[in-house]
């Protein structure tokens, strides 16, 4: 590929160009294309845990290696947590926080969608996995979250159908202990 | 003592304490003074004497020797006669035609008529050079990005997947109307972890961008306040010609 030169860009460019540059230069232009939420989805379910968690929490690091591997557990991904039978709860905790952080975070890079799409995933693999509420949203909210993220077109079907069961389990009258 | 207030020019506003010691000091804050408004000098009289264009480097060599170097003539641009890009500027066409006239005797550089019809309309001139000014900070800008970028320290091994992501996500499809790559292929080329590595990267690109922006401008603007005006009214501008072309 032949170098860019971006003085010779810049000086043969007409100023919307360069409006251009200074807009989506500036840190308030949205990072990615909502056509590439599918493409940042897959990437974040299979993301080894640890990157993201131990970075976002790093004194947790080394009780987040330990809960992801205890009992046999070998929890890599965020997939993978969220769809084992019984994950650690602290775990989805974790995630959940680490998901609201970057939701209300103004200069979070990770897209809202996906924020969002974590945080309900988390609350649903805790409802679902192990009949625990780690949210403390009311009901309608809640389901109104569930619901929003299983219309996702780019959610995956498993993931689908694990908050389609908390959805039916939060309709429901909710139990367990509230963190 | 502050810079003075805001304008709709994006022509460096002056920074008088910094021109105060410029007066005083040494040749070698005289020598940095000039270079940095050499490039919007050379445009003015370009735009303001066409026929001079190939004499511009020359003219204004003799003009920073003959005036900005000549001791006690930045103390003229005094802030109550003015601003100093203007007393800049008129000084500088009022050389330009002094050396016209001296000239004239020997072997005209330029008809009458021609000079005449010489300066362009006051938009257009004050358009074009804001316009070059821009293009000068921007490309200025990319620049010492890139070197940054390139020339990491030990600490941050992943400098340089700053600048290519940079250049892939942004520069390239905006300057080149080229696509950006898909996220799938970033992946890739740059071994991100997570969207969030990923993200992360592209927003440190983003504020390496800014930072070195701001200090280009704060160069010549001189402290942060009139930096901020300055970028303000440097996308302002842009956005005004964008949305006429």
């Amino acid at each position: 590929m032949p170098d860019f030169d971006s003085s010779a860009a810049v000086f043969k460019s007409r100023a919307n160009k360069l409006a251009t540059l200074l807009a989506t230069g500036g840190e308030r232009a949205r990072l990615w294309r909502p056509d590439e939420l599918a493409a940042i989805f897959r990437h974040q379910m299979s993301a080894p845990m640890l990157v993201d968690l131990g970075t976002f929490d790093p004194r947790n690091a080394t009780r987040l290696r330990t809960l992801s591997e205890a009992q046999g557990l070998l929890l890599k991904s965020f997939s993978e947590l969220f769809h084992h039978p019984a994950p650690p709860i602290e775990l989805l905790e974790l995630i959940k926080d680490f998901a609201k952080a970057n939701m209300d975070h103004p200069e979070s890079g990770l897209p809202d969608e996906i924020a969002a799409t974590l945080y309900y995933t988390s609350i649903a693999a805790a409802l679902v996995r192990l009949d625990e509420s780690i949210s403390r949203l009311p009901d309608a909210d809640l389901q109104r979250g569930l619901r929003w993220t299983m219309e996702q077109a780019w959610l995956d079907e498993k993931s689908r159908e694990l908050l389609a069961e908390a959805l039916e389990k939060a309709s429901g009258t909710r139990k367990g202990a509230v963190s | 003592m502050a810079a003075e207030p805001s304008t709709s020019s994006i022509f460096p506003r002056t920074d008088w304490a910094e021109l105060d010691r410029a007066a005083d000091a040494d040749a070698a804050r005289l020598d940095r003074l000039i270079r940095l408004y050499w490039q919007p000098l050379k445009i003015f009289l370009m735009a303001t004497f066409p026929s001079l264009k190939n004499q511009a480097d020359t003219l204004l060599q003799d003009f920073a020797e003959d005036k900005l170097l000549k001791e006690g003539w930045l103390r003229k641009a005094d802030q109550n006669r003015g601003r100093f890009r203007d007393f800049l500027k008129t000084s500088l066409r009022n050389f330009v035609l002094d050396h016209l006239n001296r000239a004239e005797v020997k072997n005209p550089p330029v008809s009458l008529e021609e000079l005449e019809q010489e300066p362009a309309q006051p938009d257009d001139l004050s358009e074009a050079f804001d316009l070059a000014w821009a293009r000068t900070v921007l490309a200025e800008t990319l620049r010492r990005m890139e070197a940054d970028c390139k020339n990491p320290g030990e600490d941050q091994p992943r400098r340089g997947h700053i600048w290519e992501m940079f250049r892939l996500r942004l520069l390239e499809p905006v300057f080149n109307d080229t696509a950006p790559p898909a996220y799938d292929q970033l992946i890739d080329r740059f071994g991100l972890k997570s969207p969030t590595d990923a993200s992360n990267t592209l927003l440190s690109a983003k504020r390496i961008f800014k930072a070195h922006l701001s200090k280009v401008i704060k160069e010549y603007a001189g402290q942060d306040a009139a930096a901020a005006i300055e970028i303000q009214a440097l996308e302002d501008f842009l956005a005004r010609l964008a949305k006429r072309s």
